[in-house]
């Protein structure tokens, strides 16, 4: 029970962490987008 | 094993298996979603099929026969979109689905209800993509690739085509995350990565890729809505913007694109060889280094897209080189299919056949993607018919075989039936036919100078157009014969041993056939899993 507690907050730990690597790709394009066109 | 085995048969029989339309909608079993994603990808070939046989119809002969010119645009653009977000993407995610959890001893996907909303995102996207042929300025006709200033004169389709791409990048970058986390997280005690299938491997390399890319593509579209609707001027030369720059995000997101539609072809047939082989796997480790450095290479290669915009010398020399490169790896998982084959007890069922021309085809695929990485041969075929030819060979004997070559493998223990080997036979000589009467005229249209991307084209080129388009009607209607065979199957095929294929391992094979509901609810034992891992 332990051990399924543990997988599950690696789980979840995990799965967010690769949602905030996927949205800083995003909004990391626009804004080198952004900081490009204003040279 | 054998207890593993009685506990999964036991558990079936008491499985609380949902019914009706509930099971779908809700559905939260890696099994049924899995299903779920390869009818659809299903669907959508046949759609941007029929779509691909529209553009051979007009081109059948020289001059304006059946479509209109804005129409033929439209055609080109949807079927590409359709055939790599639709077809080929959806079905590795299916597969995937399915396979990933049976070969790393996982009861489920690690996050089910993720997985359902997943998958329901792509109908909701592919219909406003759909949508698009009925709204007024028709359905977007400026290529895949989206480049403005062409997309921006776009009709009313513009905003439907930017969320459904949206749509469908969200999906994936969910699918991927789920196949990262069940990796890592859910793999049976005892399974370390270098014992996974090549399959669970390449996926979770492709899986990376996707979480890396996904986001580019949906900033480069969010950065269109924005010109187009908001007076924005990312890619507007008008408004101090470039165009240029466009295509440099796009294709950051657009190279690494094509590894994700042809790594998890890498794991299958590195399943598919050794098991007709019988023998384990020449160099497994090296086709897992193999496989992320082609992953990594992919980041560095992408303006090969685009050497005719004109770049420094430097840029040109570190493209090409680099583009290069990736042969060298891909090179290698080349020689470990032959070395796997080599003295071999071959037998050629019809995965095994898909998987043999799979390594044929793309390989002449790849080495005409050499050809376009040499800048000055370069500027000669930039989109001409010879870039059409080189990723078609990529993309259908490569991708599209390899899924197939799953299919027909996976078959027997999704449903616990064996297809007709006899049409699985005809299936695939009449596909391996059609594809090269279909793509190989492509490259002497190419090297001829026909362009690309043109409904109408000069009298000389007419003779091997007229070939191509047989070999596409060829290589269309055979495909009803997929749909046949795996229909015959599910109905009334012969029953399938646990093991039907001679020399397979991995874990899915240690599970009873068709595969349990709920499978490995506990995991497999170590000795299971080391059987299982035989490479």
């Amino acid at each position: 029970m332990a051990i399924d507690a543990e997988r599950a907050r690696r789980v979840k730990r995990s799965a967010v962490l690769l949602g905030l690597v996927a949205f800083a790709f995003y909004a990391a394009f626009i804004l080198m987008a952004v900081l490009g066109l204003r040279d | 094993m054998a207890n593993t085995a009685a506990h999964d048969a036991t558990h079936d029989a008491h499985d609380h298996r949902p019914q009706g339309l509930k099971r779908w909608l809700y559905a939260t079993n890696h099994k049924d979603i899995g299903t779920m994603y390869l009818v659809f990808a299903c669907v959508m070939f046949f759609l941007g099929g029929a779509m691909a046989l529209l553009i051979r119809l007009e081109l059948f002969q020289p001059g304006m026969q059946f479509l209109d010119p804005a129409f033929y645009n439209s055609m080109t653009t949807m079927h590409a979109l359709l055939m790599i977000f639709g077809a080929v993407m959806p079905a590795w995610t299916g597969l995937a689905n399915w396979m990933v959890p049976l070969q790393v001893g996982a009861p489920d996907m690690a996050l089910p209800r993720l997985n359902n909303f997943s998958f329901w995102l792509l109908p909701f996207a592919f219909t406003l993509l759909l949508l698009t042929l009925f709204v007024p300025g028709g359905a977007p006709a400026g290529g895949w690739t989206l480049y403005p200033p062409l997309s921006l004169q776009a009709g009313d389709s513009f905003p439907l085509t930017i969320f459904a791409i949206h749509l469908l990048g969200i999906s994936s970058i969910l699918g991927a995350i789920n196949v990262i986390v069940t990796i890592m997280n859910m793999r049976a005690p005892g399974m370390g990565l270098l014992n996974m299938s090549l399959f669970c491997w390449t996926w979770l390399i492709t899986a990376y890729l996707l979480i890396l890319v996904m986001p580019v593509l949906a900033g480069a579209v969010t950065m269109l809505l924005t010109d187009y609707f908001f007076d924005t001027a990312f890619f507007t030369a008008a408004g101090g913007g470039d165009p240029v720059m466009f295509q440099h995000i796009f294709w950051f997101f657009g190279h690494p694109e094509v590894y994700i539609l042809i790594l998890p072809a890498f794991g299958v047939v590195s399943e598919i060889i050794p098991t007709f082989s019988r023998k384990p796997l020449f160099g497994y480790e090296s086709m897992v280094y193999a496989t992320a450095s082609i992953a990594f290479l992919s980041f560095i290669v992408w303006a090969h897209h685009m050497f005719t915009v004109g770049m420094p010398l430097a840029g040109q020399l570190f493209f090409m080189l680099s583009t290069m490169l990736i042969a060298v790896p891909t090179g290698v998982k080349v020689f470990n299919w032959c070395a796997t084959m080599w003295k071999g007890s071959i037998s050629f069922e019809t995965p095994m056949l898909f998987a043999i021309a799979f390594l044929f085809l793309f390989t002449l695929g790849g080495l005409s993607g050499l050809m376009l990485a040499i800048v000055p041969a370069d500027f000669q075929y930039h989109d001409t018919y010879f870039v059409v030819a080189h990723f078609h060979y990529v993309l259908v004997p490569g991708s599209v075989f390899a899924i197939m070559a799953a299919v027909y493998y996976w078959l027997p223990k999704w449903s616990g039936r064996m297809y007709d080997e006899k049409i699985g036979k005809l299936h695939f000589w009449m596909s391996a036919i059609g594809v090269n009467v279909l793509f190989f005229p492509q490259h002497f249209l190419g090297l001829a100078g026909m362009p690309r991307r043109i409904p109408d084209y000069a009298t000389q080129f007419a003779d091997w157009n007229m070939v191509s388009s047989v070999g596409a009607v060829i290589f269309g209607f055979s495909q009803l014969l997929f749909v046949y065979v795996i229909w015959k199957a599910v109905r009334s095929g012969e029953t399938a041993p646990q093991r039907p294929w001679e020399g397979a391992h991995g874990l899915e094979w240690e599970l009873p056939t068709p595969a349990p509901y709920h499978s490995w609810d506990t995991p497999p034992p170590r000795e299971v899993i080391t059987k299982g891992a035989m490479h």
